[in-house]
């Protein structure tokens, strides 16, 4: 029950955002980017800290996404939509592609396969940057025309609490309850006489289609994609999200987003030091805060109610 | 073409194999896959470029011995504590590493005044094989990786220090219970290691240029190395940096710079997909 | 009566929350072999792992050549004279066999370790054979006798091991038993072993009967009634 508020109120905090579009500007805008990482954040707290699956080829995910969007509307005028779809279709093949080559691996091996495919992936669009752009990039003027910014905005904010509130509910199936018992222990629920291949690949294709869409909200958003936007850091980014705010709560990734994405926002001032800073919080929170900084909040929250709650009526008296 | 590729080769996987050695050594026998050992290595470089008015072999040696205390520390404040708990595994501590390598990032960046450098040791000379020609310096560059090798092979095999720390990379759990100081065993190992890889971020800064994408890069790559010569297996590292070194030549030739690290990428994945202990077989399992 | 070379007094000890050892007492005198017998989940490994120092103890107190050693850690009770030999990973299974006896003679001087190596191989001739052979590819009796020599190379004055027997042919285990009983009557370390397996009733001098975290019986083997065994494996 405690877990149903959580949820309910996870998404209707995710909704308030939408008020934004009254003042625009800077808030808006960054609202915005914070929106497009947030569900990439969600995507990796579904496929890890639920499903139990060490994936790090988010940033790869997202790319192609995005470079399907962008680039068969830009250079093959596709319609945008179609584009969108074969683009989330490329980035689903490539996680249910890694699912499947490293099923004989376990552990550490799967994870460093995605996350080498992170840093081949960069490479891989400066290599073809007659098509890509590589480091100069692409400009994706499709949705000038089509969207108004504002529109664009809402629809990303609504884009994400729709698709928090369908991981939400989808881990309530039985399909999503078969997935908690893979995380928790994969040999035994094969033992009991689940496919866990079946449910495994489908954890990956649902976390390679979102990602994918993610990425080609980005590109619509941003209007601009290089191999910088890609690079390996863009996968530890999004995967410290949800490790960040808190692994088992479902409001996790969302503490987590506004830490790695609005922080150095914050911190632009002191640009010089912010890898430093990033790193250290990165550190403390992993060795200090395992659980993530939400259950830390939670049990400071509970003390300070609790010592409220204990002191006597008569201090308050005098 | 096949003779110049080769020798090119040769001449690369050398440049290579001193970053390998240190993630190697490291990773080897403390298992810890530390990506931020290419950027202390940087760190090293950057010092070496920073202190060159000095002297030379002053600024060289300050390079090398100020990665030292950087990775023994590392170790026995963060990484040998975090070992003890249960919840620890690669994974925990490929994350630890990377967020080390940002401060690392960080640190060089607010330390030092420029942001890419080049380190301008004295040149050799053109050293001519056949047909090909090459800067003499990388030839020092392979006979440094293959000496520090077999240095590190002889003390291995004939020293108390080299046995205990064979001994700890292969049983923790015996070499504690024989007496043997695993912790600092740990420690000076990750110390040497960063301190080889300041060596290879010398070399390569000398030979190309140093910046934080080199030090992310020369981790990674040493790390992917490191792997397919199996984990552990130092001359494996030594020989799969150097059969890297030929597919990146041969790949160079072929389709173009970027390729060579497409395919280099390209191998190591599958590597990891069809023999995740290595083509040369590992003393230790992910 | 001479002092004991270990003595345990109301030993607590436990991993997190679950106590496993609930308050025993023992003791072990230089040149004996003393076997602590039970059933699985007795406590036995559990009880070795607390005297080397590798699982906390909650209470009690353990003294070794008459020095408190509860709270020291496990190589400075290795450099006192004691050591364990684990029930598992018991060898370093990449190295040669004479590598892995040269490094369990870690903290002795190279003519101790000369003297002992020539032991270890005039006990277990078959070691000498196979010096350069890879720990690893040894069969399993052989890994036994490895880890049996890697014990004596460690030249610990109180040598635990813990089920030696276990794995092993009974042939196999007899024939190691005995070279157990040789390594106490010629060396005059104290050997403590936890076992299973009751042949260990053929060479010890004393026995201890754990169950469940305690005590339940300290008997010389001469004296120990088949009965009181028979009850601590099978029950009544």
């Amino acid at each position: 029950m405690k877990e149903r508020y959580e949820e309910i109120t996870t998404i209707v905090v995710l909704l308030i955002p939408l008020s934004f579009v009254v003042w625009g500007g800077y808030l808006q805008q960054v609202t915005g980017y914070l929106y497009l990482f947030l569900l990439q954040g969600y995507v990796a707290w579904f496929l890890l800290f639920r499903s139990g699956q060490f994936f790090f080829g988010y940033s790869v995910t997202m790319a192609m996404g995005a470079y399907g969007t962008i680039v068969l509307t830009e250079i093959y005028k596709w319609p945008l939509l179609a584009s969108i779809m074969v683009g989330c279709g490329m980035a689903t093949l490539i996680s249910v592609g890694i699912f499947f080559g490293t099923c004989r691996a376990r552990g550490f091996y799967v994870g460093m396969t995605s996350f080498l495919l992170a840093l081949l992936f960069p490479l891989v669009v400066e290599g073809t940057r007659d098509i890509s752009g590589g480091r100069s990039g692409i400009y994706f003027t499709g949705t000038d025309s089509m969207i108004k910014p504002d529109v664009l905005y809402l629809l990303i904010v609504l884009f994400t609490a729709l698709i928090v509130a369908g991981l939400f509910a989808f881990m309530r199936t039985k399909t999503g309850n078969i997935l908690t018992l893979i995380s928790e222990n994969d040999e035994l629920t094969q033992n009991v006489g689940i496919n866990t291949m079946k449910y495994k690949a489908l954890a990956y294709a649902v976390a390679g289609f979102l990602s994918g869409l993610g990425g080609a909200l980005y590109v619509m958003y941003n209007g601009f994609i290089s191999s910088i936007d890609v690079e390996a850091f863009t996968t530890l980014y999004i995967y410290f999200i949800p490790l960040l705010g808190g692994r088992r709560i479902s409001y996790g990734p969302l503490i987590g987003a506004l830490i790695v994405i609005l922080g150095p926002e914050l911190l632009l001032s002191i640009e010089r030091y912010l890898r430093i800073i990033m790193g250290m919080v990165f550190i403390v929170v992993i060795v200090f805060l395992p659980e993530g900084l939400g259950p830390g909040m939670e049990t400071l929250l509970k003390k300070i109610i609790s010592r409220f709650r204990a002191v006597p009526a008569t201090v308050w008296k005098s | 073409m096949i003779s110049s590729g080769l020798i090119n080769g040769l001449i690369m996987g050398g440049v290579l194999s001193l970053p390998v050695l240190g993630v190697a050594v490291v990773y080897g026998i403390t298992g810890v896959p530390n990506f931020a050992i290419g950027l202390i290595g940087v760190f090293g470089g950057f010092t070496t470029w920073y202190f060159l008015s000095t002297g030379l072999i002053t600024a060289i040696l300050l390079g090398i011995a100020v990665c030292f205390p950087i990775g023994f520390f590392l170790q026995r404040v963060l990484l040998t504590p975090l070992g003890r708990k249960k919840s620890a595994d690669a994974t925990l501590f490929f994350l630890i590493t990377c967020s080390f390598g940002f401060i690392v990032e960080g640190g060089i960046r607010s330390l030092f005044p420029r942001a890419t450098i080049n380190i301008a040791l004295p040149r050799l000379g053109a050293i001519h094989i056949g047909n090909v020609s090459a800067d003499g310096f990388k030839f020092v560059a392979l006979f440094v990786a293959v000496g520090t090798l077999i240095a590190i092979r002889i003390l291995e095999q004939h020293t108390q220090a080299g046995r205990s720390l064979q001994a700890t990379s292969q049983n923790l759990k015996l070499a504690t219970l024989m007496g043997i100081n695993t912790d600092l065993v740990f420690s000076l190992a990750h110390g040497v290691g960063c301190s080889l890889a300041a060596v290879g971020a010398i070399f390569w800064g000398s030979l190309y240029t140093l910046d934080m994408g080199t030090g992310w890069h020369l981790g990674f790559v040493g790390f992917i190395i490191a792997v397919i010569g199996g984990i552990g297996n130092i001359w494996g590292g030594l020989i799969s940096a150097l059969l890297m070194g030929m597919v990146m030549s041969f790949a160079g030739y072929l389709l173009g710079g970027v390729w060579q690290s497409v395919i280099l990428y390209g191998i190591v994945i599958l590597v990891l997909i069809v023999s995740p202990r290595g083509i040369m077989g590992s003393e230790r399992a992910l | 009566m001479a002092e004991p070379i270990l003595k345990v007094t109301n030993l607590i000890a436990a991993y997190g929350p679950i106590i496993v050892i609930k308050g025993i007492d023992f003791d072990a005198f230089e040149g004996e072999i003393v076997g602590i017998v039970g059933p699985n989940g007795a406590g036995k490994t559990t009880f070795l792992e607390a005297l080397v120092g590798n699982i906390e103890v909650r209470e009690g107190e353990i003294h070794f050549l008459n020095k408190r050693i509860d709270g020291l850690p496990v190589m400075k009770r290795r450099k006192m004279g004691m050591m364990l030999m684990p029930q598992e990973n018991y060898i370093f299974p990449y190295m040669p066999v004479k590598r892995n006896l040269q490094v369990a003679g870690f903290l002795n001087t190279d003519e101790e370790k000369k003297e002992l190596l020539e032991f270890v191989y005039r006990l277990f001739p078959v070691l000498a054979e196979r010096e350069k052979q890879i720990a690893n590819t040894l069969s399993g009796g052989e890994r036994k006798m490895l880890s049996v020599g890697m014990s004596i190379m460690a030249n610990a004055k109180v040598i635990l091991i813990d089920e030696p027997s276990i794995g092993l042919a009974p042939k196999i285990v007899t024939a190691l038993f005995e070279n157990l009983k040789t390594i106490k009557e010629e060396t005059g370390k104290t050997l403590i072993l936890a076992e299973q397996n009751v042949k260990i009733l053929n060479i010890a001098d004393r026995i201890f009967g754990l169950e469940a975290g305690e005590i339940r019986f300290c008997e010389k083997t001469e004296d120990l009634d088949e009965a009181v065994v028979k009850e601590l494996y099978m029950g009544e």
